[in-house]
């Protein structure tokens, strides 16, 4: 018994420590917003309050953060809802529509060596292709990139759990006389919807925070936060009380996301997970 | 900015269209159809802390003609492959490129910068605009920058060169006077050196794109010594490794081990700057650019503390800085009426009231006239002097569109000479085998000397 | 197969194949067909040369790419291999605690909310000899303090430490849901019958948990390859090539010195490798699947 007390002892220790190592360096970058640049480079632990890394933020002359807000939501938003729309269809045509084997096998490959390609330098001939198209400088070149860098995670995560839709539940349908559209949005996305909260808040973040890509196919209206956030990293002035202001406000829709869908994601990933 | 005319108080109109009519007159259209009708442009221009002042002067020029003016701000990491992208495809994005001497030969060999008298054959440079190394012009048969042979093929837009920062309380309080050789700046350093409170010398040791060898360029240069033998004439011979660049290396390395920090081989342009404004270097070349930094309160422990000198040189040499600036240029891919509209915007920024205009707004302006305003020689501008002197005799680092290889190379072995991986005659001559390897494979005329013992 | 299923069988797989087709399979070709050229641009126009396998003759003797590659070796295995254990450690344990889960779940997914850039600037600041919290922290259980990033002997590490820090959560989100999908019964038996902690762990817990295990690591194993956001502002590869790794020479060799053709076989040969590297991999753990 007391062995086991002092185990349980060491765990909670251990979480404490962990919890303590994520959370120091987030309030440090808090913190940061609130310094003067000198206090900040200082590492000063006792400061004075200062406001003007928001203010500079948010209210200088040619300030727009809160167009940049604008353009990461619009992209971001869009660019999950369209890889779950691809990736879930995709995924239930690979697991149940009778392929032949090599057809799913090849995506899926295909999938993953994608992903490992260093998307800057894919960059290049995406600008040419969108100027081509007349999408530069738009959103949609943006969530279409988006899209197809998300769409591994997407399909991966969606045919797992597409997988775990009991069969007998399509066959009776399909008996009742549905067609596939019908079987698709009445039978199979009510049952993984854990999944699409799981994969979508992945999809969100990775689009809320990418940088390289954004910063190639956005101009002036359409750059997203990472973009306007590289900006205050400067040749000559690394501001970094500005950044660490644009890092809290741009994380708090991701954290309020997390919050709300955070039941939904471990429920989803469990269920998806006992395969 | 759209108000309309009526609006307006009739002085201010009247005053709004005299630069719009000299601008009318110097191209050569109608002024009726000038004011405000020029084809609106963008230019495409990276964050900076000179940003703010070419904004302010973006601003009085579409106040005063009615022509629009859009920024497209990049961070500055990136800039160059937003701009590369533009160029390179059918039509282009931006009418104004802000280019950086980082990529400004490789946009001049490619062939995208259209010279300036085609877009306005009685095109002049103003004889009052400094003309930093010959790098507003381009020799398209030779490759070369040359104000002699080539061509005005853009407009500087920012004077960004090295300058020497130093603390004079530190130097009055030991007495010391202000160093013009690098022999003196090293004995002031040591003096000055009292780690961990405050280093003597602090350099931009890092590996980067560009760091250490922008650092020491100004050594290499102010010693009489040279990457290549004479880059402008074509003859590439690769010089790293003379005697010369020995010395210029030896000191270099001598004064980081002497008066530097523990690590100097991983200070960057941020970090050099970092310890200018905390108040732990009491020497160091950063560029002119972060001067606004040190007399602001928010972010400097120095406010008032630091003062500028041009670089020092070596023995029999004179002070060269390296140039960090901006050139803005025109692309052949966009428009006519595109082109001309950004003409017309680049004279006038770099007229004496749009450079008076910068200037006041605390950037280095590009026009000999403007050093000589009565506001330039108060207090606040008291790093005035030391850029006037030393931007003529700035040197661009390298003018051959395989540079950002040569720097790579600069960079690794002199970054191993300063962390003590490999000894200075072994860094020079690792670059000079490196390098005439590379220009030889390039196709260039190019040679070497002996290796150093 | 019925044949009056097939426009559905084709329409919801087409969009899929579609993206693919015209974002991701064209602009590999592109790469290839480039890595294959020296481009260079004389007057405005592109002029394309074939120059064949010169660009892949010449990676072996690339000075920065063989640092690069050492370095992103070490680099993903350390810091992945971390990533691993510390994930599906506190996965293990926040499972199991009795208070403050949610808390502890969500506290633990912080750092990826975070972009990159910030993350590499902030830590930076972090890391400083001078007035960084690191050496303040150090200095106050009486360590001397070190130049986390300026010493060519600590640098990586540091960097791995950041990596870890950042990328750690998702590897805990998906041990975590993998842990809590275990049958409960199996563990219960297994302590009925005198198993001791370590022994469920090692001959239950581990075994169910390998296939998600697999996936989690061969995920982050491809990330980890990409490592380019927190090297690019903690070091730019210095000092020296103590931190140099590889997607950051491509990054500098492609873009920064415009070698397209050069930086594209790099790229080629890197895809290449992890693509090996990930097939033994995934064929690995069905042997093992299977074999259960």
């Amino acid at each position: 018994m007391r062995a086991h007390r002092h185990r349980q002892l060491l765990a909670s220790g251990t979480l404490v420590v962990a919890a303590g190592a994520v959370v120091v360096p987030i309030v440090w970058i808090a913190l940061a917003a609130l310094k003067t640049q000198i206090a900040l480079l200082r590492g000063d632990l006792v400061f004075t309050p200062y406001l003007g890394n928001f203010d500079e933020l948010l209210f200088a002359k040619a300030a727009d953060y809160f167009a940049h807000l604008r353009n990461s939501a619009i992209v971001a938003t869009a660019t999950t809802v369209l890889v779950l729309a691809v990736a879930t269809p995709a995924a239930y045509s690979m697991v149940r529509m009778r392929w032949p084997r090599w057809v799913p096998a090849a995506l899926l490959v295909f999938s993953l060596v994608f992903h490992m390609i260093p998307p800057i330098t894919l960059v290049g001939p995406w600008y040419v292709l969108f100027r081509t198209l007349g999408l530069d400088d738009t959103h949609a070149a943006l969530i279409l990139t988006h899209t197809v860098l998300n769409l591994p995670i997407g399909l991966a995560i969606m045919t797992v759990f597409v997988r775990d839709v009991p069969l007998d539940l399509l066959e009776a349908a399909r008996i009742d006389g549905c067609t596939t559209p019908q079987i698709l949005i009445r039978i199979v996305l009510p049952l993984v919807r854990p999944g699409l909260a799981a994969a979508g808040v992945l999809v969100f973040v990775f689009s809320w925070n990418e940088f390289a890509v954004a910063l190639n196919l956005t101009g002036r209206s359409t750059a997203t936060v990472p973009v306007a956030i590289a900006r205050f990293a400067q040749e000559y002035e690394i501001k970094n009380g500005v950044m660490a202001a644009a890092a809290i406000l741009s994380a708090i829709p991701a954290i309020v996301l997390l919050v709300i869908a955070q039941r939904h994601i471990v429920k989803g990933l469990t269920v998806g997970s006992v395969k | 900015m759209t108000s309309s005319p009526g609006i307006r108080p009739l002085r201010r109109r009247v005053l709004a269209t005299v630069p719009a009519a000299v601008a009318a007159l110097i191209i050569g259209r109608p002024v009726a159809a000038q004011t405000g009708k020029l084809a609106p442009i963008t230019i495409v221009i990276n964050q900076s802390p000179w940003l703010a002042a070419f904004s302010k002067v973006v601003e009085a020029y579409e106040k005063a003609t009615g022509n629009k003016v859009a920024l497209d701000v990049n961070p500055f990491a990136g800039s160059a492959e937003k701009q590369r992208n533009s160029v390179r495809a059918k039509e282009g994005q931006f009418d104004v490129l802000a280019m950086n001497s980082a990529w400004l030969a490789e946009f001049y060999h490619g062939g995208f910068i259209v010279p300036l008298a085609e877009i306005d054959p009685t095109y002049k440079p103003d004889p009052e605009v400094i003309n930093f190394d010959d790098t507003a012009y381009w020799d398209p048969k030779t490759k070369t920058n040359n104000s002699k042979t080539g061509t005005p093929h853009g407009i500087p837009i920012n004077g960004n060169i090295q300058v020497l920062f130093y603390r004079h309380d530190l130097y009055e309080k030991a007495g010391l006077k202000v160093p013009q050789t690098f022999d003196e700046l090293a004995a002031a350093a040591a003096k000055l050196h009292h780690p961990p409170s405050v280093y003597g010398m602090v350099q931009r040791g890092a590996r980067s794109a560009s760091d250490i060898s922008y650092d020491w360029m100004p050594y290499l240069q102010g010693y009489n010594g040279g990457i290549f033998r004479d880059e402008k004439a074509g003859d590439f011979t690769v010089t790293i490794n003379s005697p010369e660049a020995k010395k210029a290396l030896d000191i270099y390395v001598q004064m980081a081990k002497n008066s530097g920090p523990p690590n100097p081989g991983s200070y960057g342009q941020a970090q050099v700057i970092t310890a200018l404004v905390t108040g732990k270097a009491a020497n160091a070349t950063p560029v002119i650019a972060a001067w606004p930094q040190m007399d602001d309160p928010t972010k400097s422990a120095v406010v008032g503390k630091v003062n500028v000198a041009p670089v020092p040189h070596g023995p029999g040499g004179k002070s060269t800085p390296t140039l960090g600036h901006f050139i803005g240029a025109i692309p052949k891919n966009v428009p006519k009426e595109r082109q001309v509209a950004a003409l017309a915007f680049l004279r006038w920024f770099a007229s004496l009231d749009g450079q008076t205009l910068y200037a006041k707004s605390g950037q280095p302006p590009i026009r000999r006239d403007v050093y000589a305003l009565p506001f330039m020689a108060t207090p606040e501008f008291r790093w005035a002097k030391a850029v006037a002197e030393s931007s003529p005799n700035a040197r661009m680092m390298y003018t051959v569109p395989e540079g950002p290889q040569i720097v790579a190379i600069l960079e690794l072995r002199l970054n191993q000479a300063v962390i003590g991986e490999k000894t200075t005659v072994d860094a020079l001559n690792a670059m000079a085998v490196e390098i005439h390897d590379l220009m030889q494979k390039a196709g260039y005329k190019t040679g070497r000397l002996a290796d150093l013992k | 197969m019925r044949p009056r299923r097939q426009p559905w069988r084709t329409a919801t797989l087409a969009p899929a194949v579609g993206v693919y087709a015209l974002l991701a399979v064209l602009p590999i070709i592109n790469l290839i067909v480039m890595s294959v050229h020296d481009i260079r641009w004389v007057d405005g126009l592109a002029q394309w040369t074939l120059v064949g396998a010169k660009h892949y003759a010449a990676l072996g003797s690339d000075p920065l790419l063989r640092a690069g590659a050492v370095n992103t070796f070490i680099f993903a295995i350390v810091a992945v291999a971390l990533e691993m254990v510390i994930g599906l450690g506190l996965a293990l344990l926040v499972s199991r605690a009795r208070t403050g889960a949610v808390v502890y779940r969500t506290v633990f997914i912080l750092p990826i909310l975070i972009p990159g850039i910030v993350i590499g600037a902030i830590w930076k600041l972090m890391y400083n000899p001078d007035f960084g919290i690191v050496n303040q922290f150090i200095a106050a259980i009486g360590l001397p303090g070190q130049d986390w990033l300026g010493d060519a002997r600590l640098a990586l590490a540091s960097v791995i430490v950041v990596d870890v820090w950042h990328w750690t959560p998702f590897v805990f989100l998906l041990m975590l849901a993998a842990v809590e999908s275990l049958p409960r019964d199996v563990d219960e038996a297994a302590q009925i019958d005198g198993a001791g902690a370590w022994q469920r762990f090692r001959y239950v817990t581990l075994p169910l948990l390998l296939p998600a295990l697999v996936v989690t690591l061969a995920f982050r194993l491809i990330v980890s390859f990409k490592v380019f956001d927190e090297v690019y502002l903690l070091t730019g590869g210095g000092p020296g090539t103590a931190t140099e790794v590889v997607s950051f020479s491509i990054y500098r060799r492609f873009f920064t010195e415009d070698r397209m053709g050069y930086g594209s076989a790099i790229s080629v040969v890197t895809l290449f490798v992890l693509t090996l590297l990930v097939v033994l991999l995934l064929g690995a753990a069905r042997r093992r699947d299977s074999r259960r």
